[in-house]
């Protein structure tokens, strides 16, 4: 049932990682996100250090995500034009924000405005997709004769967007925008995924759907292939620079995380598009409500090890 | 000439009252030994920690106090205060200086009752000797207020490496003399290192006699060669790290498709 971990130094109930992997792989492959906001903590909570628990978290992301990005591709569901610009841009972000990170932690008070801004990040962009799904869901039930007719003007961008030049049609999102706004965009994500240490994939979704106006399937596949490359990058570097990474812990996630990946890619396949961004929605909300808690309410604990959120 | 022989023969005699002092201080005593089972534990792949079976013989009356410690090292820890009387946050870094790793005890009786706080102090014996020995610093050098010392006892016992249980250590009286012994159940947190074992035996309030040895605990297998291989070969590490995963997650996406193809 144990097994230990040669770089966390702690040993583990494989069959609870496992479940863990699991869970947030099926989160992954219905979403598209990476799922890190919600395993670093889970991690953190059966004593694996903070610093080996993200990085850690980042390698089995790897195998999740490239399971899902598969499966997804299939599918027909990875745009992979769009993907690269949004990477692109994701690369510049994060090296970019790296830097801020450390103008910021030279001023001091810096962690208290990162925390904050991960809250009012999450809870306007959980409460955003909430209401505007729900919306978007009772739309489609009334005018369910007349759906073809709403759908499709949604997808013209307005004025400004339009305007700019190296205008490029997606064809597997059905949408044309100028490359500057799906690098632009990328690079935004990037600084906040680098500030806030997460990988950005639920800043990521969200930007897709509602300003880069891509189907919610087609949004799903293109994260992932988005949080692959991302991923491969990042644990790359953590082993490389900081011995973080534990293979051992990586293993037992992804066993669990591949799977669950397949699951949610096949449950996906069966929701719809709003129903999707809403389960999405109450999850992210979850979160900001557990993470308003845990600054409110006096830790029973007021030391820890350096590194996490 | 005849002062030289005058002096050696003194020295001899001095020689021979300190050897037979050392060997029999009191009547009846019995030296204090000390052995820990097993003295080397590995660190395989299942490792959930072990069971440490600390025995000896002893003088009937006296009190015995067990340590296990590490060498005194510094540990870095963030610790969290609240900001604008609102919310908890991590603010800053404290080091605490010339503090164990690893710190057990057990005794057979009451720690103020075996020896007297000056003596417990001076012996490194107790939560309290510890605080008193302990230099909390913030990253600026400045000392930091000594609330953090119990903090940090609670950090360590919450981690299961700080433990202390008086009257834990069980005397018999056998064919064997006088013999101690004390079961230990070994934290699978306790990073590997070698630890030190020490009995301190007392008597009507003073030490009388001591007596360590050590164990080892140490990675060996495939964790001993995961972990050499993640700071040795860093750079290999990392892209196996990347390669396996990309393997996997794509061999389960392939094999699931297969499987799945009637969706």
């Amino acid at each position: 049932m144990y097994m230990y971990l040669p770089i966390a130094l702690t040993s583990v109930n494989y069959l609870v990682v496992m479940g863990l992997g699991l869970g947030v792989g099926l989160l992954s492959g219905l979403f598209g996100v990476g799922g890190g906001f919600l395993m670093t903590p889970l991690l953190m909570m059966i004593g694996i250090p903070p610093t080996i628990a993200a990085a850690t978290d980042a390698n089995q992301i790897v195998a999740a995500s490239a399971s899902g990005t598969f499966s997804h591709w299939r599918l027909g569901n990875v745009d992979f034009k769009m993907g690269f610009y949004l990477l692109i841009g994701g690369f510049l972000g994060g090296a970019g924000g790296v830097q801020v990170i450390k103008i910021l932690r030279a001023t001091g008070g810096a962690d208290f405005m990162i925390k904050m801004t991960y809250v009012i990040m999450l809870g306007l962009v959980g409460s955003f997709m909430f209401v505007e799904s729900l919306h978007a869901m009772r739309k489609n039930k009334k005018a369910t004769a007349t759906s073809e007719q709403t759908s499709t003007p949604a997808k013209k961008q307005g004025g400004f967007f339009a305007a700019l030049p190296m205008q490029v049609y997606f064809e597997k999102s059905g949408v044309t925008h100028s490359a500057l706004v799906p690098l632009v965009l990328g690079t935004f994500v990037g600084v906040l995924a680098a500030i806030m240490g997460v990988g950005g994939g639920f800043l990521m979704v969200p930007v897709m759907i509602y300003l880069l106006r891509m189907p919610m399937h087609v949004v799903v596949g293109t994260s992932l292939f988005q949080i692959l490359f991302t991923c491969i990058e990042v644990t790359y570097l953590q082993a490389y620079s900081n011995h973080t990474v534990d293979f051992m812990l990586a293993l037992l996630l992804l066993v669990g995380s591949v799977f669950g990946a397949q699951i949610g890619t096949v449950l996906g396949k069966k929701l719809h598009g709003e129903q999707l961004k809403i389960l999405l929605s109450i999850i992210v909300l979850a979160v900001t409500v557990k993470i308003v808690l845990e600054l409110v309410m006096e830790p029973t604990i007021l030391l820890s090890y350096a590194g996490g959120h | 000439m005849k002062g030289t022989f005058v002096n050696f023969s003194r020295n001899l005699f001095m020689a021979a009252v300190v050897f037979g002092l050392a060997f029999l201080p009191v009547p009846a005593a019995q030296a204090l030994t000390c052995s820990v089972k097993p003295d080397n534990i590995p660190i395989t792949l299942t490792y959930h920690g072990a069971q440490l079976s600390i025995t000896g013989q002893s003088a009937s009356g006296d009190d015995l106090i067990v340590t296990i410690t590490s060498e005194p090292a510094d540990t870095a820890l963030k610790y969290k205060e609240k900001v604008g009387g609102l919310v908890w946050m991590k603010k800053g870094t404290l080091e605490f200086k010339d503090t164990p790793h690893i710190y057990m005890l057990y005794s057979t009786d009451e720690l103020g009752r075996i020896l007297n706080a000056e003596d417990l102090n001076h012996n490194l014996l107790g939560y309290e000797a510890l605080r008193a020995h302990t230099r909390i610093e913030d990253s600026g050098g400045n000392p930091a207020d000594l609330k953090w010392f119990d903090e940090y006892i609670k950090f360590k016992k919450e981690e299961k490496v700080y433990d202390i249980q008086e009257g834990r250590v069980v005397r018999q009286h056998g064919v064997d003399g006088n013999t101690y012994q004390v079961d230990v159940a070994w934290p699978y947190q306790a990073p590997p290192g070698l630890y030190t074992v020490e009995v301190l035996a007392a008597r009507d309030g003073k030490v009388v006699d001591r007596s360590s040895t050590s164990f080892e605990v140490k990675s060996v297998g495939i964790t001993k060669f995961l972990s050499k291989m993640a700071f040795d070969q860093a750079g290999l590490y990392g892209i196996m790290a990347v390669v396996i995963a990309l393997l996997a997650g794509l061999a389960v996406g392939a094999v699931f498709k297969k499987g799945g193809g009637s969706h």
